[in-house]
């Protein structure tokens, strides 16, 4: 056991208690998480910074919003309801279009009227949100993802985690959905999670279930070596939301849209650190990189060219990642 | 970042040192005992006088054990009939004196004292003032002849002898000595001692010798507590303090145990005008448990431990606490399980919470009954989800419906009389609707396997901090000494800056480990 907890501190690796002790507690002043933690909000504040985000249909509040639903949701191309303060993923409803007077699900279910304003009203009294706070629905445009990660993904919709540091990108990951994760991207629910080499974007191996993997487990299709698409739009856009946010830690969901290019998805103020598994090393000494360097004033351009140099495309062994090196 | 470390930790430490430290002079000074049910004997003292008046002036002194803040001695207690009591506090020789007086007594008087004590033992410390640097060498003082012969003996001792120490081994050693006639000197020994005072003389003629060589000695004078019975006899033994060590020589055997009642040469009890004084002194030993001796510790030390523990509260709030006070033990369980190890649990406090409904049902009942209940609550919330109620009504019918199974229970067990279903009603009700709503979304959002794992991971915990928690030593000690919720809540904060990794994590993280 000794030399497992050797071997990961000279990986570098941290856990949920450093993570939060060190990282989210100590760069994410409690007042501002709101930012992040309600999406309605996140939208409207980065919106003036030139950040694109899936367009926004309606939003419901109570009762007298929800008579207006149906005006909300008459896109015959779907939409998307989600909980402003939901997390994880939790509580969000994916309509692909109408179908025998309702309308169809991503996972090929139907859903009629009824159903969806139940769901709605959950999520209006808060059983998704942070301590069951009441909470607002929101309605928005349904990505139409790039078919660049189609052969890897099963269902529903891949997106890209850049977890940001003092504005500084330190680790890329993209998420693919399995039949496991019942179409949604989420690590714990059994998505694919491949490292994004930060300085060209193309993906290097995989993890699934905290393991690592070559192939998706559904489509079989090899998970090395696909190029992003406007991989540096990506990165501007994550290290953009900094100054918007003013969170030291944030990891940045973006989705890739086949007509609108990179959409922001949400913020998180505590990413999850199975992106270490994904990208084969531990987030622990580029943190600490990125935080001697982060408290330097530099623009968001300056801040992705810095990023890029932050560590080398291959997974590297610790030895060539000195932290004394920057 | 490092300043709010050190501060954390700074802070951490400061609470556990002030805690355990509070432990440790309560549990060595004032001797509170480690493990509950410890017994210890208390020794009820009493000097019982009697005589007859001569219908004149009547005085009766006697010495009366002085209140030192280092013995224990929860109660006195003073019979005086018609007498006048007065009591006169002698600092020079730390005593203290009865003094009864009466103008004009008749018939037959009885007067009586009686206190309660532990006792003290050969390792009770000497008062601070003999280890301080004395007056130095006190000169005997008697007629010529004795004075040539102590000086003749004296300075021999000292030229046998190294040091202060093996002087007084031999000035004992040749006071107390069968004397043959044959010694070298005899003759000096015998002039010094009037045979007719017996070991009282011989005790000051050697405290003498130790204060002509500036040793601190003085002679002391109560009873040993061997055993109980009435016309107890005084004894007397040498107190004297060499080279930093206390020592004490008892002429008529050591006991294991003694009273100091006196100091000096003087008689206990002296009489002035009565008939036939008969001063009898009676012990009884009354077996009581160490705790109460120790709540009832005299001095500013027992009174702040007593102002500071429970014992002063009425019996019904008394046990609450000693309830209420084991649950922060669970809870830094918790925190430790959850920060170092990586149990799952639904809810943050909810396993702890479950823990103490335990208590009312002992383990392998409450498992059943909490498994049993989370699963008719699941069972009715995924039904529940079909109706499409809103939140808080469906929990409101989750919460009616548990409320519901507890008593059908109760009627059920009773009716087939079983205990255990009696004892389910202290089950926490909305903590239970709390679990199955959260059991239901992780079931829904995750998986069942997810949820199952959560749940069992949660009656662990449970089962482990209510292993702990009623536990009768950690009970007694969190109740007794109260002061370790300061070590506790120390822990907790250093806890709450730890950033290594879990255990769970390197089971998580083991791929990255090659």
């Amino acid at each position: 056991m000794y030399n497992t907890i050797k071997a990961l501190r000279a990986n570098g690796v941290i856990g949920i208690n450093e993570r939060n002790v060190k990282y989210v507690n100590a760069l994410n002043p409690r007042k501002l998480l709101v930012r992040v933690d309600d999406k309605f909000l996140t939208k409207q504040i980065v919106a003036p910074a030139g950040i694109a985000t899936p367009e926004l249909y309606g939003v419901i509040k109570d009762a007298r919003d929800m008579k207006r639903l149906p005006e909300f949701i008459s896109h015959p191309d779907g939409f998307v309801i989600k909980p402003a303060q939901g997390s994880q993923g939790k509580g969000i409803i994916v309509v692909e279009g109408p179908l025998k007077g309702g309308w169809r699900l991503s996972s090929g279910r139907r859903i009629d009227l009824d159903t969806m304003k139940f769901q709605i009203n959950n999520m209006l009294s808060g059983m998704y949100s942070l301590g069951g706070q009441p909470d607002k629905a929101l309605i928005e445009y349904r990505v139409k993802f790039d078919d660049v990660f189609g052969k890897i993904s099963y269902r529903g919709v891949p997106d890209i985690r850049v977890i940001v540091v003092k504005g500084i990108p330190v680790f890329g990951m993209l998420r693919l959905p399995t039949a496991e994760s019942d179409g949604k991207a989420n690590l714990h629910k059994g998505g694919v999670g491949c490292g994004v080499d930060l300085a060209t974007g193309k993906t290097m191996r995989a993890m699934q279930h905290d393991q690592f993997i070559d192939i998706h487990p559904d489509t079989a299709h090899p998970l090395e070596d696909i190029q992003t698409p406007y991989w540096d739009d990506i990165l501007l856009m994550a290290a953009k939301c900094y100054e918007v946010t003013e969170l030291g830690y944030i990891g940045v969901d973006v989705v890739l849209d086949r007509e609108k290019g990179p959409l922001l998805l949400e913020l998180n103020a505590r990413p999850g650190i199975s992106i270490q598994i994904a990208n084969r090393k531990g987030l622990g000494f580029v943190l600490d990189k990125a935080m001697k360097l982060g408290d330097e004033k530099r623009s968001p351009e300056e801040r992705v060219a810095l990023s890029k140099t932050l560590s080398d495309s291959a997974p590297v062994k610790p030895a060539m990642i000195e932290p004394q090196g920057a | 970042m490092k300043i709010k470390l050190r501060h954390a930790v700074i802070l951490g430490f400061a609470l556990i040192a002030a805690g355990l430290s509070i432990f440790v002079l309560k549990a060595a000074v004032l001797h509170y005992p480690l493990t509950p049910g410890v017994r210890a004997t208390l020794w009820d003292f009493e000097l019982f006088l009697e005589f007859d008046g001569r219908n004149e002036p009547a005085r009766i002194e006697a010495f009366v054990p002085a209140t030192d803040v280092e013995r224990a001695f929860p109660q006195e207690e003073f019979y005086n009939g018609s007498f006048g009591l007065s009591l006169v506090a002698e600092p020079q020789t730390r005593n203290r004196k009865a003094v009864w007086t009466y103008r004009y007594p008749a018939n037959r008087k009885v007067l009586r004292y009686a206190a309660q004590t532990l006792g003290e033992t050969k390792s009770t410390p000497l008062p601070l003032s003999f280890r301080e640097a004395g007056p130095g060498p006190v000169p005997f003082e008697a007629d010529p002849v004795k004075r040539q012969a102590f000086i003749v003996w004296s300075g021999n001792l000292r030229q046998r002898s190294a040091d202060d120490r093996s002087f007084a081994d031999l000035a004992i050693a040749e006071t107390f000595g069968e004397r043959t006639g044959s010694e070298q000197y005899a003759d000096e020994i015998s002039a010094l001692l009037d045979e007719r005072t017996g070991d009282a003389g011989r005790l000051e003629l050697v405290r003498q010798l130790l204060r002509s060589q500036g040793v601190p000695a003085r002679i002391a004078g109560g009873v040993y507590l061997a055993e109980a019975r009435r016309r107890v006899e005084t004894h007397r033994w040498l107190e004297y303090h060499v080279d930093g060590e206390d020592f004490r020589y008892f002429p008529d055997g050591e006991p294991a145990r003694f009273f100091t009642i006196w100091y000096g040469t003087a008689p206990m009890i002296q009489a002035d005008g009565v008939d036939n004084l008969d001063a009898q002194i009676a012990l009884r030993a009354l077996e009581t448990s160490a705790t109460a001796i120790a709540e009832n510790a005299p001095g500013p030390l027992g009174s702040m431990a007593r102002t500071f523990g429970f014992s002063g509260l009425p019996l019904t709030t008394q046990l609450v606490y000693q309830v209420l006070i084991t649950i922060p033990v669970g809870i830094t369980m918790l925190v430790f399980m959850r920060q170092f190890i990586g149990f799952k649990t639904l809810g943050t406090f909810m396993p702890v919470l479950i823990g103490i409904a335990f208590r009312e049902t002992a383990l392998l009942n409450g498992v059943l009954l909490f498994s049993l209940l989370i699963a008719f609550g699941l069972a009715l919330r995924f039904y529940l989800e079909r109706l499409q109620l809103l939140l808080v009504p469906r929990l409101a019918v989750v919460l009616i419906f548990i409320v519901m199974m507890m008593a059908g229970f109760a009627i059920l067990m009773a009716e087939t009389n079983q205990a255990m279903g009696l004892s389910i009603s202290l089950f926490p009700m909305v903590i239970l609707t709390m679990t199955i709503e959260r059991m239901s979304i992780v079931w829904e959002e995750n998986s069942a396997s997810e949820a199952i794992k959560q749940g069992i991971g949660s009656l662990a915990v449970a089962a482990i901090t209510y292993l702990a928690m009623t536990n009768s030593q950690i009970e007694y000690l969190m109740y007794r000494f109260p002061e370790l919720l300061l070590v506790l809540m120390g822990l907790c904060v250093l806890m709450g800056r730890y950033t290594g990794l879990r255990l769970s994590e390197l089971w998580r993280f083991k791929a990255l480990a090659g």
